[in-house]
């Protein structure tokens, strides 16, 4: 092990980080060290989070908001905490503008559905950019179906970059919601989020953010980006799966009418009519997924901990080298060369499709993604079945990426 | 080791240079095979004459494993009533589920497919040239 690699500018100690994380201490496939390259898809969980979740089940499993009993008391006091973590992280006002979803996709339903959907005309247009993952695609077509609106899509280029210009200029008085991911699963292109925003302000417009990729990989302040809903999962920023959130700012989410319906989501219901409780418990129907929750809330105490800093100069160090290292490769080629990106890199290597590409890279320990990544209009746009995609964690090494290129190696010879 | 029995020189030969490769003239049956996960884009053409398959091609975008599924099939497909080849299916879906069974000759080459069985992520592969000829034959 390289010396130099465990020190990243005395800010992040790269062994110490990845013995928090018992399985990328895993031997697979006959004894082969895990190579964990497919973080985009859901990142590893550090045993604070595992731990966290653990204790709740062992000690003080019980309902929340509901009960009198010291365990109702503190799985409440736990769960409204982690909602008080997930506010922290994204610079919220106000805990009542965090509302727990089963994740991005879900969010991004719930505002569909809830804001949009009163909202729209036949003939309004929902904007959305051609680099879309299909849970911002998929909620507003539906939706489309259901009003007469129509979906329009913002061009991008060939490096995988939105162009704003084309972006503006499609926002008319028909406009009713810009939707747009502010990291690309599949090509890892930084989207400008704050330029949009503004934008769209000048024409009253509101702006979702599928932000799903970006808070593992930087610094997320939903008050300095000016966007009016913000859609997060746990389990791509270290935290468990089945549990994200929805930022959107206070006054929006009362006038919205609430979603789904059940318990927790109601102060007081007759036969005669129902009132809905307040935010965010309007939007939270049914016993929510509270150990999530807290796991949640420990992931973002994680990335505290640690150090966006430290996480941003090792991701980029690791983008950089294995951007290297693989283009160095005969026939590969990167899908995605934005330049400003997060720690991505789809790519294709002649003669040999990424499916097989994945299945030989996994007999030598690595696993990494193969397909279209829920981003098929991308494949389309670069002409590609599908692609194969690694993505890196603080927690991966260089050396890991020597790996990964000669497992490659071995694919593009066995294939050739 | 696996990933050898996977990649073997026949399926990767298949692979390189698949049979029956391209479009069919004068096809009366075809269908489409996709799996979106992987990107696997099928067309399956068929000329069938008096119940029997008399050319059968294949084109498209596909895995190592389904290119060499489908050139494996579209050798064996030449001849064969529909009956055969429904029957045919239901043997090679088999031989996928029990890999220590013996060789069935009436596949062929296509027993060497059954290494498959020891990727579950990949069974599909080799199962899709199959699927779209039954659905291209309405079988």
């Amino acid at each position: 092990m390289e010396t130099v690699e465990s020190k990243v500018k005395d800010q992040l100690d790269v062994f110490a980080l990845r013995d928090q994380f018992p399985v990328l201490a895993r031997k697979v496939h006959d004894g082969k060290p895990l190579v964990y390259l497919d973080n985009a898809a859901t990142a590893q969980r550090p045993l604070k989070v595992i731990e966290a979740m653990d204790e709740f089940y062992r000690y003080y499993n019980a309902n929340v908001h509901r009960g009198v009993h010291q365990l109702s008391v503190e799985a409440s006091e736990a769960f409204e905490g982690a909602r008080e973590s997930v506010r922290r992280l994204l610079n919220a006002d106000s805990i009542r503008e965090i509302v727990f979803t089963r994740g991005t996709t879900e969010a991004i339903n719930l505002v569909a559905q809830a804001y949009l959907r009163p909202r729209l005309k036949e003939g309004d247009e929902i904007l959305i950019t051609h680099m879309e993952h299909h849970s911002n695609i998929v909620p507003w077509q539906i939706l489309c179906e259901q009003t007469g609106a129509v979906l329009k899509v913002a061009p991008i280029n060939h490096q995988g970059e939105l162009l704003v210009d084309e972006l503006a200029a499609m926002i008319n008085e028909r406009t009713r919601l810009i939707g747009m991911v502010h990291v690309s699963n599949a090509l890892g292109t930084i989207n400008p989020v704050e330029e949009v925003c503004r934008i769209a302000r000048q024409h009253n417009v509101p702006v979702l953010v599928d932000g799903a990729q970006a808070t593992p990989h930087m610094a997320v302040d939903v008050q300095a980006l000016g966007c009016d809903f913000y859609c997060i999962s746990a389990h791509k920023m270290y935290g468990p799966t089945g549990i994200g959130a929805l930022w959107a700012g206070e006054s929006t989410l009362e006038e919205m009418p609430p979603w789904q319906g059940g318990g927790e989501m109601i102060n007081r219901v007759s036969f005669d009519g129902t009132t809905y409780n307040d935010l965010p418990h309007k939007f939270e129907a049914g016993t929510p997924n509270i150990s999530g929750a807290i796991g949640f809330g420990k992931a973002v105490e994680f990335l505290e901990e640690t150090g966006l800093e430290g996480i941003v100069w090792q991701e980029e160090r690791l983008l950089d080298y294995a951007t290297e290292k693989m283009q160095a490769v005969d026939g590969l080629t990167v899908i995605g060369t934005a330049k400003h990106k997060g720690p991505v890199v789809s790519f294709t290597l002649e003669g040999a499709h990424p499916n097989d590409i994945g299945t030989i890279v996994d007999h030598y320990g690595v696993a990494i993604r193969t397909g279209h990544h829920c981003a098929m209009p991308v494949m389309q746009f670069f002409g590609v079945p599908a692609t194969a995609r690694v993505s890196f964690a603080p927690y991966n090494l260089r050396n890991e990426i020597d790996i990964f290129v000669k497992a490659l190696g071995k694919a593009r010879e066995m294939l050739a | 080791m696996a990933l050898d029995q996977l990649y073997q020189q026949v399926i990767l030969d298949h692979n390189r240079s698949p049979h029956h490769n391209g479009r069919l003239d004068g096809a009366t049956h075809s269908a489409r095979g996709q799996d979106a996960l992987c990107g696997d884009d099928i067309l399956i053409e068929l000329r069938v004459v008096e119940g029997r398959i008399e050319k059968a091609a294949f084109s498209g975008e596909a895995c190592a494993i389904t290119t060499a599924s489908a050139s494996m099939l579209m050798d064996w497909l030449v001849g064969r009533s529909l009956a055969e080849t429904t029957a045919a299916y239901e043997r090679f879906s088999q031989l996928l589920d029990e890999p220590e069974s013996t060789d069935d000759p009436e596949l062929g080459e296509m027993n060497h497919l059954r290494s498959v069985s020891g990727f579950p992520a990949r069974v599909r592969n080799a199962l899709l040239p199959w699927r779209t000829t039954l659905s291209a034959l309405e079988c």
